[in-house]
């Protein structure tokens, strides 16, 4: 059997500002991962920077250690490559107060 | 030739079940002659995807009820104070997570065609439970887990019609424990999304139009903490000639569905011979609510 392999959307059309973090996602399966965040408007202000976090129970959430930049460009797309997270995955960020980004958040997942 | 015919259908009929009942796998579920599919989670996400909502020219006209579901993911079911529950024969259950806030839903769909009006018959083992995000047991948290079929006729049918048997079990509304089934049969309104007349959208699981189940009152396993976690037995029986309910059972109970019924419309123009299952969560609270699927048989007559 092929390995699993899966693309799964966590945030789709959602204005993000202020504190802003996907949805908590179980990936303990996958070997590796790959988060893609789009503009999906013009984005208002700064472009903050992001970060990736893991987690042991979806509810308490630390840095892995993986950061960049939101896409500051409608259209543009951010990308982090992930391995050794353990299950839970979100993207998190905090923006500036007037700034916001409506985002495609798409996860790819491979066993 | 009648004489010769019958034991030779018993003896098949004999053999299948013998076969059925020796794997592991399958003997829990009591499938219809053909298995249209088995998914067990330990094998991937077996075609259950997002339910995305309908939508033109800009996301924005998606309607809300469909722009808050995200994808399903493979669980595990790791808790903070015990770890990994795991499913019935394999670590992995197919999870649908609704976002913490008061009556948001998830939604997973699977979707096929049939090829022959008849019997088929949906069963699953599943269990349900809120995040574990308070040291309490959070009975009635979650609002409602259930589920629907989106069935259309074929294209050369006298008498098309899109039919949706809506099944939930209401856990709790409003903090109060209420634990029964109930069904719905009252078409939503259909509202035209994007800038032409091509698109149509209709949020059918909105919260209105539930209505009983007769004798549908069922108090499940829900144990003793948040934590803590028990498969449950499900099994719904349709027939995709008549478009009716014919059997529903939840563990030991088998329900009258003599008074169900299921939204009906006319056919769509481009929806024939449709055959989805749809798997739902809701909250009650501001705390995520998450389904958990252990396996799914689907079934038919053909």
């Amino acid at each position: 059997m092929l390995p699993e392999n899966i693309t799964a959307i966590i945030a789709r059309n959602e204005k993000w500002l202020g504190e802003a973090a996907t949805e908590p996602y179980e990936a303990g399966w996958a070997r590796e991962a790959v988060f893609f965040v789009r503009a999906l408007k013009q984005p208002i202000g700064v472009a903050p920077e992001a970060w990736v976090e893991i987690s042991p129970d979806g509810m308490h959430w630390a840095p892995e250690g993986t950061r960049f930049r939101m896409p500051a460009e409608k259209d543009e797309i951010s990308v982090a490559r992930l391995s050794g997270f353990g299950n839970w995955l979100r993207v998190a960020t905090r923006f500036e107060q007037g700034a916001q980004s409506t985002v495609l958040v798409t996860l790819h997942l491979k066993a | 030739m009648t004489l010769q015919k019958q034991p030779t259908a018993d003896m098949a009929e004999a053999l299948r079940i013998a076969m059925l009942r020796a794997d592991p796998k399958l003997s829990r579920f009591d499938p219809l002659p053909r298995i249209i599919s088995h998914d067990d989670f330990s094998n991937g996400h077996c075609g259950w995807s997002q339910l995305v909502g309908n939508y033109e020219d800009d996301l924005d006209t998606m309607l809300p009820g469909y722009a808050q579901h995200t994808s399903a993911m493979l669980s595990t079911l790791g808790h903070w104070d015990a770890g990994s529950h795991g499913g019935m024969d394999s670590s992995y259950a197919l999870k649908i997570a609704t976002r913490p806030r008061p009556g948001a839903q998830n939604v997973t769909i699977k979707r096929l065609t049939f090829r022959k009006r008849g019997p088929i018959r949906f069963e699953m083992y599943f269990t349900f439970k809120p995040e574990a995000t308070e040291l309490k047991l959070g009975e009635t948290d979650v609002r409602s887990v259930g589920f629907l079929f989106d069935l259309q006729g074929g294209d050369s049918d006298a008498s098309a019609e899109r039919v949706m048997p809506h099944v939930r079990f209401l856990n709790a509304l409003d903090g109060q424990h209420v634990h029964k089934w109930q069904y719905k049969s009252h078409q939503t309104e259909f509202k035209h999304v994007g800038s032409g007349d091509r698109i149509l959208s209709h949020y059918h699981l909105s919260p209105d139009g539930w209505q009983d189940l007769p004798g549908g009152a069922q108090r499940l396993c829900y144990n003793e903490i948040a934590t803590k976690v028990n498969w449950t037995y499900l099994r719904f029986d349709f027939d995709l000639e008549a478009m009716k309910a014919l059997s529903f059972q939840c563990n030991d109970r088998i329900f009258n569905m003599a008074g169900f019924d299921s939204i009906r419309m006319p056919a769509m123009k481009n929806l024939w011979c449709m055959l989805n299952f749809a798997l739902f969560a809701e909250t009650d609270v501001a705390k995520r609510a998450f389904l958990y699927v252990d396996s799914v048989c689907i079934s038919g007559d053909f």
